[in-house]
């Protein structure tokens, strides 16, 4: 028990991940406004996104472009690879953000056409409202 | 060209509906014919394609030409989409289903929609152009992408009635992109695992490293990948969604949400399930596809009960579906050939078995305004031919013979025996039995009632609605009449997967 409390000691950004995913679910399960639902629903992806760049960091590496004289002479230098961070984590989310903005995009354009029909936010009221 | 074949499938309904506000805003009724030749066109060459790939095998295709060699299996550097026997079907199914839901969908649409028509057009075919990417995509990311792009349209096209549709499109909204989170979060735990989200791969790195498949990282990710993809096919105790936003639906969507969201989100499963996983893997010390058998017979028994208490004949339709996801689980569970032809010939016969009885359902409320069980009486004065469709469709979900529903049923049950797989048979037969229970109620109502209202049709039938009733009708007992071949052709491509 105290080495797995440990370990995960030594990974505060899944800590981080954590706290965050579940805290999003949390009010997204729980919260009867609907923008806040939303904001939850941000946050859970939000998460996510993180653990995926967090995942993917590497100490003391360096985006994978060749620069300079390794660029031009890289048949005569040898190219560590331990040096580059690997690039696809960043690209997955940029797509995961662009996803993300689309889903928020669509999620408020039915929330504002609910509150123009109902005038609440709060899915109670508007459920009373519909009766 | 041919070896571009699956993109050019995937960009005729994408382009189209990109080009769609452009045309549609100026010439309204330019936008049926539009969006109808680019499903028929991708009718066409899904069949080309279809017919290729059972001449020629699979092959795969690489974005960008992101491949070091064309050799089999394709280097994992770029997006990668897989067109195997398996998927080409899959499409054939789609865009055909495709089609004649959009010829159905035509003169359902509220006459208020005005300009918005234009807009719906284009929401059918961003979904459909989605559902094929998921179809073809070999990528574990790459589905995610689709799998959103598929439900953002979907989500728009439940809202458009406005009122209580718009609270039902926010609630499948929010539990829709927590199932799409979920996924996601399995997939970056596979990531972080393997450093690869080729499918391909991932298969070849589980082979090759079994201490892979015990890892924490992998239970975890496969575990999230599947609640994500369960909330998507509405499984038992993650459909919340299903019902409200199928009920509520325009009664010009809901057929297509039906008879294709669900499937191919299990579809998308049954890839990651076999071609990833493998049919013998477990997570955890539990063998994975005992664990599906049982939430599939939980599904099936629990979804035709709620359906038999049901007063709205759409809700009631809906959970019809949830039973059946259930009964399509059991079928690819058992782990043997017969299972997994079996279950995935009932895939697609459910996929025109719900298409149709919602195109029914939203003929009722079209032409009689009967919404409830009880209004259904009404339909027998009018609509003959209609009542004809119903109980053919009727006997498909029941499971009666010339009908496709039988003989997926059959071979669900065979596999299940073959296995000595007893609680699965029984769970085969308790959910047939409440089917039957819940149609007996519809059949009394319309056959032995006295109509309340006024039989005559408010409105004539229209001549697109009869076509699409009657072709589904139709490819359902085509379906059961060519079982044979279908069904030995399932069988190689679950030699294929390693069964």
């Amino acid at each position: 028990m105290i080495e797995h409390i440990e370990a995960a000691l030594h990974r505060p950004n899944f800590i981080a991940f954590v706290v965050l995913f579940l805290w999003g679910f949390f009010i997204m399960i729980t919260h009867p406004n609907l923008v806040k639902k939303l904001i939850g629903m941000y946050l859970v992806q939000t998460s996510i996104i993180f653990l995926l760049v967090t995942v993917g960091a590497k100490k003391e590496a360096t985006v994978p472009i060749l620069q300079g004289s390794d660029a031009t002479g890289s048949a005569t230098h040898q190219i560590d690879p331990a040096d580059y961070t690997n690039p696809l984590p960043q690209v997955l989310t940029l797509t995961a953000i662009v996803v993300q903005v689309a889903t928020l995009g669509v999620s408020l354009a039915l929330v504002t056409a609910i509150y123009q029909k109902y005038g609440s936010l709060d899915e109670d009221e508007i459920l009373k409202r519909i009766e | 060209m041919t070896n571009h074949l699956p993109v050019i499938i995937f960009l005729i309904p994408f382009l189209t509906a990109i080009c769609m506000p452009m045309v549609g805003l100026k010439k309204r009724h330019w936008c049926r014919p539009m969006a109808l030749a680019a499903v028929f066109a991708m009718c066409v060459a899904a069949l080309v394609n279809f017919s290729l790939v059972l001449d020629h095998g699979e092959s795969r295709y690489a974005f960008g030409g992101w491949s070091i060699s064309t050799s089999l299996p394709a280097a994992p550097l770029g997006i990668e989409w897989v067109n195997d026997r398996l998927a080409s079907t899959m499409l054939v199914a789609l865009s055909f289903l495709a089609s004649v839901c959009l010829i159905y969908g035509g003169p359902l649409l509220p006459q208020s929609l005005g300009k918005q028509v234009v807009h719906y057009y284009t929401l059918i075919l961003l979904l459909i152009s989605g559902l094929s990417g998921i179809v073809f995509a070999g990528d574990l990311f790459n589905v995610f992408v689709f799998l959103e792009v598929a439900a953002l349209s979907a989500y728009a096209l439940v809202g458009i009635p406005g009122g209580r549709a718009l609270l039902v499109a926010v609630r499948y909204l929010i539990l829709g992109t927590l199932g799409a989170s979920f996924y996601l979060l399995g997939v970056v735990f596979f990531y972080a695992a393997t450093g690869t989200l080729n499918m391909a791969d991932l298969a070849q790195q589980m082979t090759d490293k079994p201490e892979l498949m015990t890892s924490k990282a992998i239970i975890a990710g496969s575990t999230f990948m599947f609640i994500g993809l369960g909330i998507k096919m509405a499984l038992f105790p993650l459909h919340g969604w299903l019902p409200g936003a199928y009920t509520r639906a325009p009664d010009a969507i809901s057929p297509m949400l039906a008879g294709l969201m669900t499937k191919i989100a299990l579809y998308s499963w049954v890839r990651i399930m076999f071609w990833v996983l493998g049919a013998g893997a477990e997570i955890g010390h539990v063998h994975l596809l005992t664990l599906l058998g049982i939430l599939g017979a939980v599904a099936a028994v629990v979804g035709a009960l709620l359906a038999l208490s049901q007063q709205d004949v759409k809700r009631m339709f809906a959970y019809g579906g949830i039973s059946h996801i259930g009964l399509i689980l059991i079928g690819f569970s058992q782990g043997n050939q017969t299972g997994f032809a079996g279950a995935m010939f009932y895939l697609i016969n459910d996929a025109f078995m719900q298409a149709g009885i919602f195109f029914i359902a939203g003929a009722a409320i079209y032409q009689h305004g009967a919404r409830t069980v009880d209004e259904l009486a009404s339909l027998r004065g009018g609509s003959p031919w209609m009542i004809g469709a119903l109980i053919i469709l009727a006997m498909s979900m029941i499971g009666i013979p010339p009908t496709g529903g039988f003989f997926g049923k059959w071979q669900i049950i065979l596999s299940a025996i073959e296995e000595g797989n007893y609680l699965a048979v029984g769970a085969v037969v308790v959910a047939t039995l409440l089917t039957m229970a819940y149609f007996q109620r519809l059949f009394v109502r319309i056959f032995r009632d006295r109509p309340t209202s006024a039989s005559a049709p408010r409105v004539e039938t229209h001549l697109s609605i009869r076509v699409s009733v009657a072709v589904t009708s139709a490819a359902i007992i085509v379906l059961g009449l060519c079982s044979d071949p279908i069904i030995k052709f399932f069988r190689d491509v679950a030699a294929s997967a390693g069964l």
